[in-house]
């Protein structure tokens, strides 16, 4: 279960300009205005729940913050004001590959990117053959995997972090990985996994797989809840309002 | 107690992913070199000739009484862990703001990752200079350094020094956060640092007021304790072995207490 309760999450975008040791030494000496305009909220007052089980789909423009949300979730980022409550072990799919390094082969990588995402090596060791067999890589496993095409990175990387049957899982538009074929598998995978009573919050700009795998839609635009129901409707409502 | 049953669960359910980097650090090191792992011997070997020739054979530099080359050498392989495993853990979380932007892993695992690494790299260092003690026997530099029952207090002076530079190296990468320049300030740190610690000199030839100062250098102390066991044979009085674990533990508190406190703020600087 996840309880997302009045999550609010604010950037300060001056942190982004350049701040060394001569800007501090130019700011004694020039009055610094700290400008309102330099706060940005990805996330404003944002509260639902997902219960055990749900597959809740979240939809809006780029920018609109759902990977903010999701980072926020999986514990990345702690919300500037609001509460996250997550009950259950967590598996992040939020970029996949994040963690690999091209210098390794794809069999350290498994056990290096397993690490990272929390998994024992004793596990790692029993699912080896299994991660390398969903991954269709079997003849790559010594080779680097900056020598990878992107569509073979992204295969590994899936393997990998679907290996577990997680209680919760977090999904940043990951299905399009792959060719046409590793697609259908990951996308069968997936419904595996909510059959088996994984709850999920799945980020994607692809409609079709929303309506196809979600029980539950959250639209948010501008860092705040549009609305929160059932999935065609609010899908269709979104389409047409993106298309205006 | 509590607390540090926490501290300890947590540690243990990171320590695979802790061997993992650890272990990626080594081979991308060693990543297409003929001599491989062998080049962890090798190099402080040669460094070790290099540095024992120009400073004992060309400035003929001595220290009075004592095998000035196994003195130089504890000071090198001592001051160089120091050196390289803060300047490496100092970098450590700026590298890793990739994966820390992506997947939630407890961010002192970086320091702690580095600071082991270079400490394997230690441990591997002992080697050539135990032998280089050997053959002091034979005849290698003016006296014989003889092994003795002090010995078995390094690992606890070693281990001192690791705690300061795991303090060192939090607070540096947690620094290195806010001001990337403390890159650029804190190798002129380590430069000035090496003068300013004798490693290659004996405290002897300063005056008797920098030599009071040199008691406020941590790095002073450990090398001091260490030789005094290795090039001296005497032990070390419980007084600096105290005095040692303060520094080491008074050191990783002060670090790990900033790091704690800023940690949460690291990913707005990614």
């Amino acid at each position: 279960m996840i309880k997302i309760d009045n999550v609010s999450m604010k950037f300060n975008l001056a942190i982004e300009k350049d701040f060394s040791l001569k800007q501090a030494f130019v700011n004694i000496f020039t009055q610094k205005k700290k400008k309102k305009n330099d706060d940005f909220w990805a996330l404003k007052n944002v509260s639902f729940t997902v219960d055990k089980g749900e597959v809740v789909g979240l939809i809006g423009s780029n920018g609109a913050g759902k990977s903010t949300l999701l980072k926020v979730v999986s514990g990345v980022m702690k919300p500037t004001s609001g509460k996250v409550t997550v009950d259950g072990v967590i598996s992040p799919m939020i970029e996949l590959g994040a963690g690999f390094d091209g210098n390794l082969t794809a069999r350290e990588n498994i056990y290096l990117n397993g690490a990272i995402l929390g998994y024992s090596k004793k596990f790692l060791n029993e699912k080896f053959d299994e991660i390398v067999e969903f991954s269709e890589l079997k003849d790559f496993l010594d080779v680097p995997v900056k020598n990878f095409s992107s569509g073979m990175t992204a295969k590994l990387a899936f393997s990998i972090a679907t290996i577990v049957n997680p209680e919760i899982l977090i999904v940043d538009e990951i299905l399009s990985v792959g060719d046409i074929k590793f697609q259908e598998k990951s996308k069968h995978k997936m419904m595996e996994m909510i059959e088996g009573g994984t709850t999920v919050l799945y980020v994607s700009h692809s409609l079709q797989s929303i309506k196809d795998l979600c029980t539950k839609v959250v639209w948010l635009e501008h860092g705040k809840v549009v609305k929160i129901g059932d999935t065609n409707k609010i899908c269709d409502e979104y389409y047409k309002k993106q298309m205006q | 107690m509590t607390a540090v049953k926490n501290i300890w669960g947590n540690f243990k359910r990171y320590w695979f992913l802790t061997t993992q980097l650890i272990s990626r650090d080594f081979k991308v090191k060693y990543k297409r070199s003929v001599l491989g792992i062998l080049w962890s011997l090798l190099n402080p070997i040669l460094t070790m000739a290099v540095m024992a020739v120009v400073f004992s054979q060309m400035f003929k530099f001595k220290v009075e009484g004592v095998n000035y080359i196994v003195y130089l050498m504890t000071g090198i392989i001592m001051f160089n862990y120091f050196s390289q495993a803060s300047n490496m853990a100092m970098t450590s979380v700026v590298e890793n703001f990739p994966l820390i932007n992506k997947v939630y892993i407890p961010k002192y695992i970086f320091p702690v990752a580095k600071c082991l690494f270079v400490g394997i790299d230690f441990l591997l260092t002992l080697i050539p200079w135990l032998i280089i003690i050997a053959l002091s026997y034979v005849g290698l530099g003016d006296y014989p350094c003889h092994f003795n029952w002090y010995y078995l207090l390094l690992p606890y002076i070693f281990f001192c020094m690791f705690l300061f530079t795991l303090g060192m190296g939090f607070l540096l990468s947690c620094i290195s956060v806010f001001l990337r320049d403390i890159w650029h300030i804190y190798g002129i740190v380590l430069t000035l640092w090496n003068y300013l610690t004798p490693v290659f000199y004996s405290i002897e030839i300063l005056p008797v007021k920098l030599q009071m100062l040199m008691h406020f250098n941590p790095l002073y102390q450990f090398l001091n304790a260490a030789r005094s066991i290795v090039v001296y044979e005497q032990m070390p009085s419980f007084a600096t072995l105290g005095i040692l674990g303060l520094i080491g533990v008074g050191m990783l508190a002060i670090g790990a207490f900033v790091f704690k406190k800023k940690q949460d703020k690291f990913i707005y600087y990614v």
